[in-house]
């Protein structure tokens, strides 16, 4: 099973050469700009940039859409549940129900702010490496054993998940079938979850001996850091620009209604 | 029972990220107290991605199926290293399958690691009352079987049920709607009621495993 976060990482684009620290400072900044955004009249704009920056990172669509598609079935669920519940103007009656204008409206703004968020978090991450991205969020200050956990996790989930589909399918040819829920079947699959843990706790203690054997935990010598170049820096500042025009935005047209 | 993008304001947002600070910041402080804090990484790392891929496991409810939360029993085993470890089991959550999201991760760690933690110290009292001249315990001083098996239900339930709690309360203040008070109290009950089965299962299926532990491999419990 490999979901490759990173699998387009090597392509070359204008967002794959920005310098990871910055990309990762100017993005959540953005992120966080538009997850403050209320006005619908905001919206065009925040989704006109997303869709100019997912154009220039140069991901195929395929994989955009294929990441949307799980979280369309939240989005649908709000989506037939807002416009009827929320809101007091009545836009049009079907039957018993009542499509309001609020509801409509909040949905529009959930949906779009969504959609904008996670676009640009498949930006972030799928623009590199994600060792590089790791490196330097652990240059921007994340604690050692955050990171090492992070990258050791990433590393073992593909293969920790290889082991329960290798164990599930020896249960199948073995007859066994989860088809009702009863004392018998929780029980052998609270045996299939606590053998995945205990084969994991095993398997760390010999990752644990070869990483020690490697040198881990020894002093290392701090790599050079990559030097910033004028580019990153026009780019970050680009970016926490127009996340600063978001937010002043939003509190001008809010103060505006108020 | 993750909060996606999108929903959340941004204040509440931040305040996610405030509280999984703390959290962490606190965590990290005692995992740092320990002799060399590099040892415990490969085992929590490894056990992180066990969490992250037993959560996978599907219970059969016909017609359909649900999967389980797993943090009580993810505090039960990992300790301090538990909300790291959510909060990382999250963040995979949030990049990989765009279950959940970065806005509002700190939101959901709180909300699935807070009674992680507090799994951990409900299950540490199982050791207390085990002990050798307690009688709940046998003659080697380990805790009885019937004893585990309560806690880890107590753990996974109170875990899952702890979670629901917040995320409800949290869904139900924060939603951008104009619900009168009469409809939003009838949600708060319904969608709380509605979790007490799923606790029950969550209960069980914990104490269930953290029996198959003590058997197989009690050093995964710490005793």
């Amino acid at each position: 099973m490999k979901l490759g976060l990173d699998e387009y990482g090597h392509l070359d684009s204008l967002l794959h050469q920005w310098e990871p620290k910055y990309k990762l400072v100017g993005l959540m900044g953005l992120i966080l700009a538009f997850s403050f955004v209320q006005d619908p009249r905001l919206l065009p704009a925040m989704l006109a940039i997303t869709l100019a920056l997912y154009a220039l990172s140069r991901l195929p669509l395929s994989f955009l859409i294929a990441r949307l598609r799980y979280p369309g079935f939240f989005l649908l669920m709000v989506a037939i549940l807002l416009p009827f519940l929320s809101g007091s103007t009545v836009l049009l009656r079907i039957g018993p129900l009542a499509v309001r204008q609020e509801g409509c409206l909040d949905l529009l703004l959930v949906a779009s702010k969504f959609v904008s968020i996670l676009t640009l978090s498949l930006i972030l991450f799928g623009t590199a490496p994600f060792l590089d991205i790791i490196k330097a969020m652990r240059s921007l200050g994340l604690p050692f054993v955050l990171a090492d956990m992070t990258l050791l996790t990433y590393r073992y989930i593909y293969e920790i998940g290889d082991d329960l589909e290798r164990m599930q399918t020896a249960m199948g040819l073995r007859g066994f079938q989860a088809r009702y829920l009863g004392g018998r079947v929780l029980r052998v699959l609270a045996s299939l979850a606590g053998s995945v843990l205990v084969r994991s706790y095993e398997r760390s203690e010999r990752v644990y001996k070869a990483m020690v054997l490697r040198g881990y935990g020894q002093p290392t010598r701090p790599s050079a850091e990559p030097r910033s170049r004028f580019g990153d820096l026009a780019w970050l500042f680009a970016f926490l620009l127009l996340a600063a025009g978001f937010i002043a935005a939003e509190i001008v047209l809010r103060q505006g209604q108020g | 029972m993750h909060i996606p993008d999108g929903i959340l304001p941004a204040a509440v947002c931040f305040g996610g990220y405030a509280t999984t600070g703390a959290i962490t910041w606190y965590s990290l402080r005692k995992i740092n107290q320990k002799d060399d804090p590099r040892e415990g990484i490969p085992k929590a790392s490894l056990l992180t991605a066990a969490f992250f891929v037993a959560s996978w496991i599907h219970i059969p409810i016909p017609p359909s199926s649900v999967h389980l939360v797993l943090n009580g029993l993810l505090g039960v085993v990992l300790g301090y290293y538990a909300f790291p470890a959510i909060l990382i089991g999250l963040f995979f959550q949030a990049v990989m399958f765009q279950h959940g999201g970065l806005t509002t991760l700190g939101v959901n760690a709180t909300m699935m690691g807070m009674p992680a933690l507090l799994a951990y110290y409900l299950f540490r009292l199982r050791t207390v009352l085990g002990r050798k001249g307690n009688r709940l315990g046998d003659r080697k001083g380990r805790p009885y079987q019937a004893l585990t098996g309560a806690f880890g239900f107590l753990a996974g339930a109170g875990g899952l049920g702890i979670a629901a709690l917040i995320a409800v309360a949290l869904l139900i203040t924060t939603i951008p709607t104009y619900l009168d008070v009469e409809a939003e109290r009838a949600s708060i009950y319904a969608l709380t009621l509605a979790h007490v089965p799923l606790m029950v299962i969550e209960g069980t299926f914990t104490a269930l495993v953290v029996l198959f532990l003590q058997r197989v491999s009690p050093e995964l419990l710490g005793d």
